[in-house]
């Protein structure tokens, strides 16, 4: 992976100003009293994070969820891409399943998740977890799949034991392909931390999203947004530096 | 001593599960020890089918497959492949691949990056033991991928079109690199090649396999002397041979639509 360098570094912030100033300038030369400025957002999350204890609350609960539910993702997906990646009838099986999950708008099905498990940490993990587990899955299969099927045969013309194969060919050859489906995954698990909490169970951040906007405080909301979008990038930052550490031979590929 | 004798083998075809396709049949032939058998045929002869199930990679159930007597059942330590695409793992450096034979055998680390070390040395890749593969030539690929066949010590080398995928110039710089290192120790060698040049060059005999079914067509003799180089492709003998090549892979692809 190509590392980013200087320029890289300046012109992203170049790109950011630009963005920080039309929205500014759009905004002061606008009628509308109800989104706020960059500053505004800016000063409101300071205010989140140094005054406001309740925010801090708020990401605790958030995060029990998302913390648990993306493990559990992970505990299931691995495994469930690496067998199907390698067992063509656990393929075709399991298959159309993933299909569904993929395409299925997971939100309309909060109501009915919360019907079956309660209001509790339970729910929102369960909704986690199905934001998350598909992209994992399929990311984990497909890496499985790119394996050259030479290595292999060469693996087993030295004699090598299935699990020998497993070990030394398949999960370093898929490895590249299972890191981009955690990052995936995280990024998905994060959205359904969320947004379990906007649409029915209020608590933790979407309860104070709601709250900022029910009283129309569009800079505590923006800034609450930010600070969720932070803690990804923060999580995916350290998610790429582990990959780079282990994965570092292979191109970068995105399945999704 | 490798022994074919009765080889037949079929794959059911992919559009129709009921129909076979006969990729062999009744190969016999044999394959002295320490002596070095190039395999030529135009393609669908079934010489990779062939060399596969001598390797153990593949399953027969018509006919006779044996070394030494006892029958070819699965892959085992006397042998080992050369393949046409290297097939290196991207993600392990040039030692680490070139030990790998070893390691599946549960062979010491230190144990194995000596031999490895060796090797990688006597194929003139001193220094690049920590070269991922996607920073060598091909050349170089291939290179480590015999280093790796002969870390394991095999008495067979079956190597399938190793220097198919080269350049013309790498190609003959490799071949003489094999013939040097095929005369410091004879292993029994059997190679599968497209180009009649190599066969005649590299082989003392060279087997003639006709396709659809694979069948041998002929034993040839290469009674050229060794050690060989280049230089031998000039004597009237290694042109009659290859002539001889020639005429019937021609009237063998002229035959098929």
């Amino acid at each position: 992976m190509k590392k980013t360098t200087l320029r890289d570094w300046a012109l992203r912030l170049a790109v950011f100003v630009v963005g920080v100033g039309v929205w500014e300038f759009f905004l002061s030369h606008s009628q509308n009293f109800l989104l706020p400025t960059f500053s505004q957002m800016a000063t409101a999350l300071l205010h989140l994070v140094f005054l406001e204890p309740r925010f801090w609350e708020a990401l605790y609960i958030s995060n029990q969820a998302l913390l648990v539910g993306y493990a559990a993702s992970v505990v299931i997906a691995i495994p469930l891409g690496l067998l199907a990646g390698r067992l063509p009838w656990m393929d075709r099986v399991l298959n159309p399943y993933f299909g569904v999950l993929l395409v299925m708008p997971v939100a309309p099905l909060i109501p009915v998740v919360i019907i079956a498990l309660g209001l509790g940490l339970a729910a929102r993990v369960f909704i986690v977890v199905l934001f998350a587990v598909v992209f994992i899955t399929i990311n984990t299969r497909a890496g499985v799949r790119a394996v050259e099927p030479a290595l292999i045969e060469m693996a087993k013309s030295f004699g090598a034991r299935e699990s020998q194969i497993w070990r030394r060919i398949i999960i370093p050859g898929a490895l590249p392909a299972i890191f981009a489906g955690l990052r995936i995954g995280l990024g998905r698990a994060i959205t359904g931390m969320v947004m379990v909490e906007l649409i029915l169970v209020a608590s933790g951040l979407g309860r104070l999203l709601l709250e900022f906007s029910g009283r129309m405080q569009s800079d505590l909301v923006f800034a609450t947004v930010l600070a969720v979008i932070i803690e990804a990038l923060t999580l995916l930052s350290a998610m790429q530096f582990i990959e780079r550490r282990i994965a570092a031979w292979a191109p970068d590929i995105s399945l999704r | 001593m490798i022994r074919v004798k009765g080889l037949s083998k079929s794959f059911d075809t992919v559009d129709n599960g009921n129909t076979s396709v006969f990729a062999l049949a009744d190969i016999d032939f044999e394959v002295r020890d320490n002596e070095f058998v190039t395999v030529i045929g135009p393609s669908g002869c079934g010489k990779t089918t062939l060399l596969r199930i001598i390797a153990g990679l593949i399953p027969y159930h018509q006919g006779e497959v044996s070394i030494d007597s006892r029958p070819v059942t699965g892959p085992g330590p006397e042998r080992a492949v050369v393949f046409q695409g290297f097939a290196l793992m991207p993600w392990a450096d040039v030692l680490g691949n070139v030990t790998f034979g070893l390691d599946i055998r549960g062979v010491s680390k230190s144990e194995s990056e000596a031999r490895a070390k060796e090797l990688i040395k006597l194929v003139g890749l001193e220094g690049f033991e920590r070269r991922l593969p996607k920073e060598l030539s091909g050349g170089m690929q291939q290179r480590v991928g015999l280093a790796r066949a002969l870390a394991v010590n095999p008495r067979i080398l079956l190597m399938d079109e190793p220097f198919g995928a080269l350049d013309e110039q790498t190609r003959r710089l490799l071949q003489e690199q094999l013939l040097q290192l095929w005369e410091r120790e004879r292993k029994t060698v059997v190679f599968i090649t497209h180009s009649m040049e190599e066969a005649v060059m590299l082989g003392d005999r060279v087997m003639l396999m006709t396709p659809r079914p694979g069948k041998v067509k002929e034993m040839i003799d290469v009674p050229l002397k060794r050690p060989r180089a280049h230089d031998v492709e000039k004597s009237p003998a290694f042109v009659e041979i290859k002539e001889y090549l020639w005429d019937h892979l021609r009237a063998m692809q002229a035959a098929q639509p």
